[in-house]
């Protein structure tokens, strides 16, 4: 009986759903009701694009999971003096989404390398190692051989496409370094061990891609892996000179600041090398004398557009400081590079066209930063949680409190050197939580609570999320294997 | 062992920070190594006119380069190693050298400390660790 009711009730309701939806319903003229339904018509109207990607852009925030985009978002529209909530960042409008599992084959927590890796050649592979599949046992350079794995820059010019690469980290560092180096260690930037013949440091391996011409363009941090130790901040003990062998023996443009970034000319023929830093380039909340990572793609695209032509191109772009600032438990130095990140993506999709292009947006990891709650609408997302009122929309101003009777912020760490536990003199880790103003927390320098005291943050398993618009972005979808992100990609690329 | 000179290309944050705090005031409470420099790195109206007097500034002891030293590094913020981000330790440009009166008891990194000593602002490189500072603290105490 109840099931005859129940498949009854179904059918009236599918019978009569539509227009009750829009005509009867007492909720039909409330604001979010009404948003939702231009939501649903706009999804309608969607078209799936199968033609071939003539261009492909892989825009990849380091360490920017769901949570720390969440952060973003919320700090971008606060900064923009709503309540940050309703805010949209640049990505979030593109049709396609998918959530990513990021893990690596060995590790449940992953890294940069394995998941560039992941992203960059289609398989997935071992924490630490760049270029390369899991039967490789890491920093053994004699399990190389037979184990190395094409990236998609190489796959791209193979098809006679323009290749770049950009990031705010170093560019040898591990995701800049998946679009062109197999290495057995991520940390092989200037050197390898005695007695390894198999491969050459990571530095030496993007200058022979540009002497290829696999990359075209190559702009980052780094420069002391370029450099040798005779030179003031260097790094390479084999005595040599990467940036003159650049300059000299491949006619490359080079840029290190603002004033010779300016010079550089894009339609030239030549490769472009640009390093900005001796290691990782500025946070955006520090940055001076260098470019920002939107000047840096747009350059960059401007660039490839002319070297590649007709046959277009693939270019990478990483913001790589959103995690050294996770890292650092300092969030208020993460969202501004989240939001130097936006911004590059919206450069990016404003000087393509949807209809050849394929810009394809993610994290490569996560970090362990959660969010407390129940914070009323408005709580700065850097500062404290303040209670919901019953009688505004904003926050009541008075700050929830812990039973230590203490208020606490909106993001919190997992673990990193914003532990609130320290060592007594016999050793042993104790501590109870500051009573932090709102002031303090959102204060630049200002590190979030944590649990478990370690000097580096640490990544975190948890998904991330794929957005993508362009051709056969729609085949984001669901729940994927980071690796996939890659067969969608060449899948756009090669598409008959 | 080459240390990076902290005296870099810029301070963390330093745009954020209202330069209008004086002399007085400054004294009054401990400043931070932060306030010390402009972004371009260059010092501060506040570190120009703090030099040559003694000063406190609060902040956080970095690692001690090596034991039994008089001489530590203050840093801005607790001074995290990040495994993933750096293949060795890299200074931030917010620091301050420290030479103690006495040998250094060292502090946890995550707690703060205020450290008091003259300010000296020109270039030395400490003949022991390497480290090379253009502006640092003499004959100084901390608690």
């Amino acid at each position: 009986m109840t099931r005859t009711l129940t498949a009854s009730t179904f059918a009236l309701a599918a019978a009569t759903a539509m227009p009750a939806f829009a005509q009867d319903l007492p909720q039909t003229g409330n604001e979010w009701f009404i948003a939702a339904q231009d939501t649903v018509a706009a999804a309608l109207e969607r078209q799936q694009n199968t033609d071939r990607a003539l261009n492909i852009i892989l825009m990849v925030s380091d360490g920017n999971g769901v949570g720390s985009n969440y952060a973003t978002r919320l700090f971008a529209g606060q900064q923009a003096g709503n309540f940050g909530d309703e805010h949209v960042l640049p990505f979030e409008t593109f049709p396609n989404l998918a959530l990513v599992k990021t893990y690596n084959v060995n590790s449940q927590t992953p890294d940069s390398a394995g998941t560039g890796t992941a992203m960059m050649s289609g398989v997935k592979t071992n924490i630490g190692v760049v270029g390369v599949t899991s039967e490789v046992v890491r920093g053994d350079c004699s399990t190389l051989e037979g184990n190395t794995v094409a990236s998609f820059n190489e796959i791209a010019d193979g098809m006679g496409k323009a290749t770049g690469i950009v990031s705010t980290a170093r560019i040898t560092h591990a995701t800049p370094a998946s679009a062109y180096a197999k290495s057995v260690d991520r940390n092989f930037e200037d050197a390898v061990p005695e007695g390894c013949e198999s491969q050459s440091d990571i530095a030496q391996q993007l200058l022979a891609a540009m002497e290829a011409g696999v990359i075209d363009v190559a702009m980052g941090g780094g420069m002391r892996h370029f450099l040798p130790e005779s030179e003031e901040g260097g790094r390479r003990a084999d005595g040599q000179n990467l940036v003159e062998v650049a300059q000299n023996e491949l006619g490359a443009q080079f840029a290190s600041d603002m004033v010779t970034f300016g010079e550089i000319d894009p339609e030239a023929d030549a490769p472009i090398l640009g390093l900005f830093e001796m290691s990782h380039m500025m946070y955006e909340a520090d940055r001076n004398d260098e470019p920002s990572l939107a000047e840096m793609t747009e350059a960059a695209i401007t660039a490839l557009q002319a070297k590649g032509g007709e046959n277009g191109f693939f270019l990478q772009v990483e913001a790589g400081r959103v995690d050294h600032a996770n890292h650092a438990g300092n969030a208020a130095r993460m969202v501004r590079d989240g939001m130097a990140f936006a911004e590059a993506v919206a450069l990016a999709d404003e000087m393509t066209d949807d209809a050849d292009t394929l810009i394809v947006v993610t994290a490569d990891h996560e970090h362990s930063l959660a969010f407390n709650g129940y914070c009323g609408r408005g709580s700065d997302i850097l500062g404290l949680c303040m209670t919901a009122s019953d009688d505004q929309v904003e926050h009541s101003g008075e700050p929830e409190l812990g039973a230590d009777e203490k208020p606490y912020t909106v993001i919190g760490y997992l673990n990193g050197p914003g532990s609130i536990l320290v060592p007594n003199d016999e050793g042993e880790f104790t501590g109870t939580r500051a009573d932090v103003t709102n002031e303090e927390a959102t204060d630049i320098d200002y590190l979030q609570q944590a649990l478990i005291p370690k000097s580096s943050e640490s990544h975190s398993g948890e998904d991330v999320a794929v957005y993508a618009k362009g051709p056969f972005a729609h085949l984001y979808d669901g729940t994927i294997e980071q690796n996939v992100i890659f067969h969608v990609m060449h899948h756009a690329m090669t598409a008959e | 062992m080459h240390r990076r000179c902290f005296l870099g290309r810029t301070t963390a944050g330093l745009a954020l920070i209202p330069l209008t705090r004086t002399l007085a005031a400054a004294q009054e409470q401990p400043i931070m190594p932060r306030e010390l420099y402009d972004r371009d790195g260059s010092f501060s109206d506040i570190a120009r006119s703090m030099a040559g007097q003694r000063v406190r500034l609060e902040g956080y002891m970095a690692p001690p380069l090596k034991a039994e030293a008089q001489f530590f590094v203050l840093t801005q913020r607790p001074m995290a190693v990040c495994p993933f981000c750096e293949t060795s330790a890299d200074w931030p440009d917010d620091i301050l050298a420290v030479y103690t009166k006495r040998t250094v008891d060292p502090v946890y990194y995550t707690v703060e400390l205020v450290a008091e000593g003259i300010l000296v602002l020109d270039e030395y490189r400490d003949p022991e660790t390497g480290f090379l500072s253009q502006a640092r603290l003499e004959d100084a105490t901390y608690s």
